[in-house]
């Protein structure tokens, strides 16, 4: 048994008669004495048999190919499928370069029309945010922003004291001719002035109502800057009605309180 | 030999790999002609069907057609051309086993056992029990068995294609019919030591 360990590997290439000749002597004599390795022989060949069934059913089918016309069609195949990549992308890239300068050139074009346009929209800062940036004192941002609310309020709230004075005054007025001597000039430009600075500080914090009352309020000191010193007392009653008419002693109240509740 | 009509040697097989890449269809079909019986014998030990294995013959084709771009000279081409034809012929097995709903591997012991050597030896297919038994052995021992068993070539001849020494061709080759041998104990009336 200990000299058919020697033999065993080697079965398999002698069946299939790939050893040296002189190997294959030395198997074939030991193969006549030895029973066991006879049966492992017998095994092997029964497996070369039934490889050979399979390969006999191999062959039958090989033979039933048209083995010089498979070619032909597997190229055509492979032809028309090539064919139909090509035709199938109406930008081909290997034409690509012919685009590039034109290409290249509408890029640049958009890129520098961009940039001019941006030169020209460009948002201006505002001389409120400026001098805010410019400041060197370094705080937090929102105790800035609190800090222009409270100021804003404040000085809402003075210009809209100012107005309501000036407009109760105006409507205890009896005579026209009385109304020059309230209505002096220096009053009503101060309090326009006074606006125009306002306006800035309006925009700037979120103060929505206090902006429309102000900006009526404006509106009837610049009827009033334009009316002729000598008031007729048609002209009087005029201006006594349009207060009326747009509540602006009721506005100004209800504006004033909020404006001073959100403040505490 | 009819399989060897169209035999192209490696040299040539490089310059028909350049025509190709080039666009050359008469060289394609010389590739085809010299190798379409390898890959469809590969293809029909795999899948065992005479229609299955020509289309895995044109899908192997068509893949190489479509992947010549990346054939780099030197590359053993016989080796990429039987592993694209390999893998086609895995793809459509798992696909013919998954259609199935059914363990390939399951309903081949399952019909292993059946046809044990007690049963009618009518029901007993040498043929269809060494194909099932030869798709399930290991890459490189079906592909010896393969060149070996059906294709007639000698070791030496072997080892030249899969670029591998004799030794390592006897070896796999008796490693394959151990194996096989295992698998087919009851139909071959014996077992191993």
């Amino acid at each position: 048994m200990n000299k058919c360990h020697k033999y065993k590997k080697n079965w398999v290439a002698y069946l299939s008669d790939q050893l040296e000749p002189v190997r294959s002597k030395e198997m074939e004599q030991h193969l006549k004495q030895c029973s066991a390795c006879q049966r492992e022989v017998e095994e092997i060949n029964k497996l070369f048999s039934m490889t050979a069934d399979f390969k006999a059913e191999l062959n039958e089918v090989r033979q039933a190919v048209d083995w010089e016309r498979l070619p032909v069609v597997i190229t055509d195949r492979a032809w028309k499928t090539e064919e139909g990549k090509k035709k199938k992308p109406v930008f081909s890239w290997p034409d690509r370069w012919k685009w590039q300068p034109l290409i290249a050139g509408l890029i640049f074009g958009l890129l520098l029309g961009a940039f001019f346009t941006y030169l020209i929209v460009k948002p201006q800062k505002s001389a409120f945010l400026a001098a805010r940036q410019n400041s060197k004192v370094s705080v937090p941002a929102d105790f800035v922003e609190r800090v222009d609310l409270a100021l804003a309020r404040r000085e809402t709230i003075d210009y809209l004291d100012r107005s309501q004075y000036l407009i109760l005054e105006l409507l205890q007025t009896r005579k026209p001719d009385e109304v020059s001597t309230i209505l002096t000039r220096d009053k009503v430009q101060k309090l326009l002035t006074e606006k125009k600075y306002l306006n800035d500080q309006l925009d700037q914090v979120k103060l929505l109502k206090a902006k429309a009352i102000c900006d009526q309020i404006e509106l009837l000191f610049l009827e009033l800057t334009q009316l002729s010193p000598e008031l007729t007392g048609a002209e009087l009653q005029k201006i006594r009605e349009m207060i009326g008419e747009r509540q602006l002693l009721l506005k100004i109240n209800l504006v004033k309180k909020e404006l001073q509740q959100s403040e505490v | 030999m009819e399989q060897r009509n169209g035999y192209v040697n490696e040299t040539e097989v490089e310059y028909l790999v350049e025509r190709i890449k080039q666009g050359d269809k008469e060289a394609f079909m010389k590739i085809v002609e010299g190798y379409q019986q390898k890959v469809f014998i590969l293809a029909y030990s795999l899948v065992r069907g005479r229609e299955d294995a020509l289309d895995l013959v044109q899908e192997t084709f068509m893949r190489l057609y479509e992947k010549i771009q990346t054939y780099r000279p030197g590359e053993n081409f016989n080796a990429w051309l039987m592993q694209v034809a390999r893998n086609l012929s895995i793809d459509f097995l798992r696909r013919q086993k998954s259609r199935k709903k059914d363990s390939l591997d399951a309903l081949d012991l399952e019909r292993m056992n059946l046809l044990s050597k007690d049963e009618d030896p009518a029901r007993f297919n040498p043929g269809e029990m060494i194909h099932k038994a030869v798709t399930r052995l290991p890459e490189k021992q079906r592909l010896v068995f393969i060149l070996h068993h059906f294709e007639d070539l000698k070791y030496e001849e072997i080892a030249d294609r899969l670029k591998i020494s004799v030794g390592t061709v006897k070896s796999l080759h008796f490693k394959a019919i151990r194996k096989l041998r295992k698998t087919l104990a009851p139909q071959l009336g014996g077992g191993l030591e």
